[in-house]
């Protein structure tokens, strides 16, 4: 039994109080974790400051002109010139290689584990696992992809070594990971659709193609919207597996790589912070877009 | 003979694409974990190890410290837990329970913050680590990754807690009980399937987290499965008979866990996912 006294001094909070004594734990670990940091990169990045000179520990106040020697700043383009593409190429391939792992775990299947474990394991993997086993995968010597490129009758490709065939492989690599996590959101979308909307289409003779395209793709529409906005927000911030792929090299570098290279391998925290805000900024206007659309969806 | 156009042999196909696409990965490092240096530098390569040896495993626990590195992420991710679901058992409680002002914009927060760029929070955490001197210890790691997690813990223990008829509470705050009577012997008994989905999703985020573990616990002793298993590679001139042994040892234990829990950790994925 509780004590009557402890009882009756919870009892007697208020509504609004006891709600801010349950919200409060948690408001302060994401406030020194995640606001408090994002506060302080802001004004870092208003400074300049290396670790590396007397600017380490005498920050000089420069205003905007971290973000201004950004903007002139070849390997920042470069960067998110990459990054960019990385999401051009990954977000609408796991869609696509999602959905047909979707419709798939979908169909009638009596036993349901396997598949349901075969969607779970790629997503459960740590990305720089990931990274690590497309690496080997993708080695030129003896990785797997090129002894099937060569009993198949094809040359042997340099796949980490050539920037361009790296690109492909990383995207290869990220395709695979993500696809199964969207694969489990348009499996969940996919198992609400009411069955009696299939029964009544193919009663009035409408094959499975015209069901696909008039019934599953457009009932199937929100859930692929907000996998498509969760998949470009992380593949915004690639960062594990083009690293494990290049062994922490650099030479396809995407902003995430940038910005720790830049602030925790140079140590230059001005620049370093500015780069980040720059990308924080982007990545917040994708949320925006995002919460604006689910609360539209709520309504 | 089974018929080329009986449905049961798609239903085969279909389940075989979906199995091999999420297993070969791990399958073929299970089968490189097993050859030997020799084997793996032949040309043409083999498919199946031809005299399997446990050779790989001996090295990764002795020559490479893998035992301390699993060690060190299991109490980082142990704790990252255990802190991470009490703090948003309480938040989801006082969210789907009791009137709040701005409500949707709490939750707005929660989403927004869990989309923040980790690499953006890097510097600044990395900068409060070292003025606090806490730089490789577990406790540099354990908090971000519990923060980290929050938003998705509870997302999913509201849409729980939702679950849970009000009635109950009601009844035994009538029969006597506080609010937090009511939710210590009713709310938290009832929810228990929910903490555990939390629990898994709280883990796994943690367990496989890489770029703030390698900043912020980079000595050798200190650092966590995959920040330990990537260096492998710069440390050995052909790493990879130790990396699949390492990445095989680091890999079984999760996925035990999660084959045993799919139908919680699926239901919990797109509760957080979709509703989000």
């Amino acid at each position: 039994m509780i004590q009557p006294k402890y009882r009756r001094s919870f009892g007697d909070l208020s509504e609004r109080a006891l709600a801010f004594w349950l919200l409060l734990p948690a408001a302060l670990l994401l406030g020194a974790v995640a606001l408090y940091p994002v506060a302080r990169l802001i004004y870092t990045s208003l400074f300049q400051r290396r670790l590396t000179d007397e600017t380490g520990s005498n920050p000089v106040f420069v205003g905007f002109a971290n973000f201004a020697q950004a903007l002139s700043d070849e390997r920042f383009w470069t960067a998110l010139w990459n990054t960019l593409l990385i999401v051009l190429v990954t977000v609408p391939g796991a869609l696509v290689v999602g959905l047909l792992l979707a419709l798939l775990a979908n169909l009638p299947f009596r036993v349901k584990w396997p598949v349901r474990l075969g969607l779970l394991l790629p997503w459960a993997l740590p990305l720089v696992f990931a990274g690590l086993i497309f690496r080997w995968f993708f080695d030129s010597q003896y990785g797997v992809v090129n002894d099937v490129i060569v009993r198949l009758g094809g040359e042997r490709l340099l796949w980490v070594t050539t920037p361009e065939l790296l690109f492909w492989a990383v995207c290869i690599s990220i395709i695979w990971k993500s696809s199964s996590f969207v694969a489990l959101i348009l499996l969940a979308g996919l198992q609400v659709i009411p069955k009696e909307l299939y029964e009544s289409a193919s009663v009035d003779g409408a094959n499975r193609w015209q069901s696909f395209w008039r019934i599953t793709l457009p009932l199937l529409t929100p859930a692929i919207l907000v996998a498509a906005i969760f998949r470009t927000i992380t593949a915004f911030q690639t960062f594990d597996i083009p690293f494990a792929m290049q062994n922490g090299g650099s030479s396809f570098e995407t902003l995430a790589m940038y910005v720790r290279t830049m602030s925790i391998e140079n140590l230059n925290f001005g620049y370093g912070s500015a780069l980040a805000v720059l990308m924080f900024l982007i990545s917040l206007a994708v949320t925006l877009i995002y919460l604006r659309y689910v609360r539209g969806a709520d309504d | 003979m089974v018929k080329l156009n009986s449905p049961r042999i798609w239903l085969w196909i279909a389940a075989g694409i979906v199995v091999i696409n999420g297993f070969f990965p791990a399958v073929w490092i299970l089968l490189t974990s097993f050859k030997t240096e020799a084997e793996l530098t032949r040309i043409p390569i083999t498919w199946l190890p031809e005299n399997p040896t446990l050779q790989n495993y001996v090295q990764a626990l002795t020559r490479a410290p893998i035992g301390r590195y699993f060690l060190n992420s299991l109490v980082v991710a142990v704790g990252a837990t255990l802190l991470c679901v009490f703090v948003s058992a309480l938040a989801a409680y006082a969210l789907a329970r009791l009137r709040i002002p701005y409500k949707t914009l709490i939750f707005s927060l929660l989403v927004g913050v869990s989309m923040f760029p980790t690499v953006t929070l890097l510097l600044p955490l990395f900068e409060m680590v070292l003025a606090l001197g806490l730089r490789n210890t577990y406790i540099a790691l354990i908090l971000p990754h519990a923060a980290l997690s929050i938003p998705v813990a509870t997302l999913v223990l509201v849409s729980f807690f939702q679950g849970i008829p009000k009635d109950l509470e009601s009844a035994a705050m009538v029969d006597g009980c506080s609010r937090l009577g009511a939710l210590w012997r009713i709310v938290v008994p009832l929810s228990a399937p929910g903490v555990f989905t939390a629990s898994i999703l709280a883990f796994v985020n943690s367990w496989d987290e890489f770029l703030l573990s390698l900043t912020l616990l980079p000595s050798q002793a200190m650092r966590t499965l995959p920040v330990g298993i990537q260096f492998l590679q710069g440390e050995y001139t052909f790493p990879w008979p130790l990396i699949s042994a390492a990445l095989i040892i680091a890999l079984v234990p999760v996925a035990l866990v999660i084959a045993i829990f799919q139908e919680r950790v699926v239901g919990g994925l797109t509760q957080g996912g979709v509703k989000g």
